[in-house]
């Protein structure tokens, strides 16, 4: 208990009551306390990404070993993932020690002929769904219902070319959109979550909120 | 991604759309081999001409999800997420990994170099292999010692980070004095009025009843126009990235002259 | 046909409708090659006239360009991206090229070769690629410090230390202004942790889909500029006098969002019209 939870609590106050006060001290000590643990944090955050890969390639393998729905497609994300893998570590002419993967490599290749257009399709899909939902769905059946409507209409209207070509004053009135009620109720957010992020910030400190510690013993 | 719901085939409508998938994929070579490509760029059979061939197929395939999903789309997200993932893990090595652990402790240029590197990166590189131990279920809680350094740092550099951003500096511009001409003033009430009561609307320590609920409902009003100007850069945006899909299927692969 | 299914059809149908129009209007409008006058909005021309002072004040300055995007935000943000750099090679300034997305470093740099090329600048001479380094917010503080000290070497693997390239810069104090183009939350966190702290001149790039977001940092003069979307691409295009891929897709980005709005509109008419003639009914 002491091992598990007693010390990381420690750590989090101890390492978060520094963080705060070097910050109101102009000192080259502080300075270089924070070069030092930036450093550290570039470090860290390396090895994270063998934690997302190994989570990932899990999953997969459950699908399979439990025969899951659609299981045989998990095969092409080992797929993909061995071939990126294989041609990353032959990386022409350099090999795994040298610099990054250079253009025309297959590395390079697979990422600009498979990966790119893969993401950049699949988010495009969402302009489908999106026109789609739109006319299904987007009534002014009140006023709170009606005011979103008119003010997405005004600055579709607005932001492209062509309303500019009909009239100045469709740009200009979804610049005025943006510029005054939208930047107001943005505001009005960022300043809420910004409360929220302090007092969640206070909770951790404290040692009141502890989800982070998530699982693995006690 | 999951897919819309749609109403359950009859089987021959399902061979019938077999059919249609498997005309399509043919249709699609096809194409590839009768398209006329200029005589002074790629060749089709070098690797960027194949490279514009599996791009295009991959991102036919991708949009064959809006008729329904189907067993080509499977195969082509699968390879998406797994090439993303390899690409990730490789980059990781040689932009992260690499020039901050291996070269500066294996390939030092001079001893002195290695004992920095030793003194300044040995306890980062524990706290990271402790980050790994986040895998086991018997080690997991390990990892902690590696989190919280990280979550206390990040907590306790945040508020004031935090205070000065994204509140004191915000502040300021709301209530400013009411100068300049008619629409100046007119758009700084608007922007006290409305930053006021979306903030009133989020206090839920007080009833929003009388004049509480005017204000809150004031705010939900300006709250609607700001999701609704949302909504409409949103639409912008996914209809620019389908317009550079387009762009990319009729220049790139029909090399028609746009 | 049961009753449900016979409504889900129906919806289907319409979707797919709505589909067939969609795609239709932005192949058609791009096969016809339509031109449309781009006027730059103010937010677009801040940016424009922000580099062109750094260009006449202080000739060769370096300038900051981090492109925080992956391929799922390509068809936005790529343009903008290429129109930036464009103008930064023109006026002989030094890009040094981040991102803070790992995904997004392959096409950092095919865009960055591309465009030296382009206009004859060398790695290490007239731009450096300092590509990637996990951190997040973290790095930003340690480039505040030291930025050879977070980046001794750069993509290429060649030492940053000593590289003309950033010959007087040794934080991110020493850089006079910083565009952030991004696809997520970074513009916030360049604010933060780095505007805010350094005291550099920051504008955003960003997709359409965050651009309200960030009205608040422009009146609060945390950001001098904003290019939204490929709107602001095509202005910035517009603006170096260079037009490309935001330019060529403004007329077919017009006409759908007319589409979508006469969609939105007759489907609202349809439910008036329903409205009254219940009410003359009843």
């Amino acid at each position: 208990m002491f091992y598990k939870r007693t010390i990381p609590l420690i750590i989090v106050f101890v390492t978060g009551l520094l963080a705060f006060v070097h910050e109101f001290v102009p000192h080259p000590i502080s300075a270089a306390f924070r070069e030092e643990m930036t450093t550290w944090f570039r470090i860290i955050g390396g090895f994270g990404m063998f934690i997302g890969v190994y989570s990932l390639l899990h999953m997969h393998t459950m699908r399979v070993r439990r025969q899951q729905a659609g299981w045989g497609y998990s095969a092409f994300v080992f797929l993909g993932a061995a071939a990126m893998i294989v041609a990353g570590i032959v990386n022409e002419p350099h090999g795994p020690l040298g610099p990054a993967p250079e253009d025309g490599t297959m590395f390079d290749w697979f990422y600009m002929n498979v990966q790119v257009p893969c993401g950049a399709t699949i988010f495009s899909l969402l302009a489908f769904f999106m026109a789609s939902a739109a006319f299904r769905t987007f009534r002014a059946r009140n006023i709170e219902a009606a005011l979103l409507l008119v003010a997405a209409v005004i600055v579709m209207f607005g932001r492209v070319p062509l309303s500019a070509m009909i009239s100045d004053a469709f740009p200009r009135a979804a610049d005025v959109l943006l510029e005054c009620p939208n930047l107001a109720a943005k505001r009005g957010i960022l300043l809420g979550v910004s409360l929220g992020a302090i007092s969640q910030s206070l909770r951790i400190l404290f040692g009141i909120e502890r989800t982070y510690m998530g699982g693995g013993g006690d | 991604m999951a897919a819309p719901i749609q109403p359950e085939r009859t089987p021959a409508q399902r061979v019938a759309e077999t059919a249609v998938l498997i005309a399509c994929a043919l249709g699609f070579l096809a194409a590839c081999i009768a398209i006329p490509w200029p005589k002074d760029g790629p060749s089709k059979l070098s690797m960027e001409g194949i490279g514009v061939f599996v791009a295009a197929g991959l991102t036919l395939i991708m949009y064959s999800f809006l008729y329904r999903d189907n067993p080509l789309f499977k195969v082509a997200e699968n390879l998406y997420v797994g090439v993303s993932l390899g690409y990730g893990a490789m980059m990781t090595w040689y932009l992260s990994l690499k020039p901050e652990v291996v070269d500066p402790l294996v390939f030092a240029p001079t001893g002195e170099a290695r004992v920095d590197a030793l003194l300044h990166r040995t306890v980062p590189i524990l706290l990271g292999f402790l980050l790994l131990t986040r895998l086991s279920r018997k080690h997991g809680w390990l990892s902690r010692y590696a989190y919280t350094i990280m979550i206390g740092w990040g907590a306790g550099i945040g508020i004031p980070i935090v205070v000065h951003t994204y509140i004191l500096k915000q502040l300021g511009p709301s209530v400013q004095p009411l100068t300049g001409n008619v629409w100046d003033i007119l758009g700084g009430v608007v922007i006290l009025v409305g930053t006021v009561s979306v903030l009133f609307y989020f206090f839920f320590s007080v009833e929003h009843k009388g004049a509480g609920g005017a204000v809150s409902r004031v705010g939900i009003w300006f709250l609607m126009v700001s999701f609704g100007a949302s909504f409409g850069y949103t639409v912008m945006g996914r209809v620019s990235l389908l317009i550079g899909r387009v762009v990319f299927l009729l220049r790139d692969w029909l090399q028609l002259n746009l | 046909m049961s009753a449900p299914d016979a409504s889900l059809r129906k919806a289907l149908l319409a979707r797919r409708v709505v589909y067939l129009l969609l795609a239709a209007a932005i192949i058609v409008t791009a096969l016809a090659k339509i031109k449309m006058k781009v006027v730059p909005s103010p937010l677009s021309r801040q940016v424009y006239d922000r580099i062109e002072k750094l260009a006449k004040d202080k000739p060769g300055a370096p300038i900051l360009l981090s492109f925080d995007y992956d391929p799922s935000a390509k068809e936005e943000l790529y343009p903008m991206s290429q129109a930036l750099l464009r103008h930064a090679f023109r006026r002989n300034l030094r890009p040094i090229v981040m991102t803070f997305w790992l995904n997004g470093v392959g096409l950092c740099k095919e865009l960055l070769e591309r465009t030296a090329k382009e206009a004859g600048k060398e790695s290490g001479t007239g731009f450096v690629f300092l590509a990637y380094k996990p951190g997040g917010s973290n790095l930003l503080l340690n480039m505040g410090e030291s930025l050879k000290g977070a980046f001794d070497k750069d993509f290429y693997g060649k030492p940053t230390e000593g590289m003309p390239a950033l010959a007087g810069v040794a934080s991110l104090r020493d850089i006079p202004v910083v565009v952030g183009i991004a696809a997520g939350s970074s513009t916030e966190m360049w604010i933060a942790y780095g505007r805010d702290r350094f005291g550099f001149d920051l504008a955003a790039g960003c997709t359409a889909v965050i651009a309200p977001d960030l009205y608040p940092f422009l009146q609060s003069d945390q950001l001098f500029g904003l290019l939204g979307g490929l709107r602001g691409a095509a202005d910035y295009e517009v603006l170096i006098g260079k037009p490309d891929s935001g330019v060529g897709g403004m007329p077919a980005q017009s006409v759908a969002h007319f589409l979508i709005i006469g969609l939105i509109l007759v489907a609202n008419a349809h439910v008036f019209l329903r409205w009254l003639k219940r009410r003359r009914e009843a």
